[in-house]
């Protein structure tokens, strides 16, 4: 248990903040095309 | 779904190409993200959200698609100078003025549809009715700016059928562009910094 703690926290030290801002850019850029485009494909249809 | 592979595929492209190059990847400097987050809030609620999109009348959801879209437009006004985002700027005016155009849905003709759906569902649908999430189905004779409407198809033989517009094309283009080829960082030399 104290070693998966441990090895939890040395996991959360590798996230540093380059990775937090690459993930808030990437999840801004799925909503700005999400949001903008409109292609359709035959599974939204009757939703 | 293949604007989201547009964006995972800017991003590998742009992982090899710095690690190629020797430096670390660059995130897009992206300002005013709140923006994009109020703006697609609408969105989300009349489109998107199972519990409540069946919820609103069709002139509801037109609207919130409209000034969803405008603001999500001003968001990429903001973000001009980032490379890639000028093409996306384009495909979301070509969008944005093909929806305005036709009651606030993007239009998509019967023959089109056709490759989407069976003939006996697609019976279901008049025309002027909504068909999917953000289209409209209108003939093209009756369709304004028909050419930016959703009318280009993958082949026949292609597994994943799917129509798309002209904005699209561009939208897609722009996220790509924008995550494959960040800038690179600034490195200090001895004869000042070089980009």
């Amino acid at each position: 248990m104290k070693n998966k703690l441990a090895l939890l926290a040395l996991s959360a030290q590798k996230i540093n903040r380059q990775h937090v801002q690459l993930v808030f850019v990437l999840v801004s850029l799925a909503m700005l095309v999400l949001g903008t485009g409109a292609p359709l494909d035959g599974g939204g249809v009757g939703r | 779904m293949i604007l989201l592979l547009a964006l995972a595929a800017g991003l590998l492209t742009g992982l090899v190409w710095a690690r190629w190059r020797g430096y670390p990847y660059q995130t897009p400097e992206l300002q005013h993200l709140w923006l994009v987050i109020v703006a697609f809030l609408p969105q989300l609620v009349v489109i998107y959200l199972p519990i409540t999109r069946e919820n609103f009348p069709e002139w509801l959801v037109a609207g919130c698609l409209l000034v969803s879209q405008i603001m999500l437009l001003g968001f990429a006004w903001l973000n001009r100078r980032i490379s890639g985002m000028t093409i996306l700027i384009c495909g979301v005016a070509l969008n944005l003025a093909v929806m305005a155009a036709n009651s606030g849905f993007m239009p998509i003709n019967p023959q089109t549809a056709s490759r989407l759906v069976s003939e006996d569902r697609l019976l279901d649908f008049h025309p002027g009715s909504r068909f999917g999430t953000k289209d409209i189905l209108l003939h093209p004779q009756d369709t304004r700016f028909e050419w930016l409407a959703d009318r280009f198809l993958p082949p026949v033989w292609f597994p994943y059928q799917v129509a798309f517009s002209l904005g699209d094309v561009l939208i897609a283009l722009g996220a790509f562009w924008m995550l494959a080829k960040p800038a690179a960082p600034l490195q200090i030399t001895n004869r000042g910094i070089r980009i």
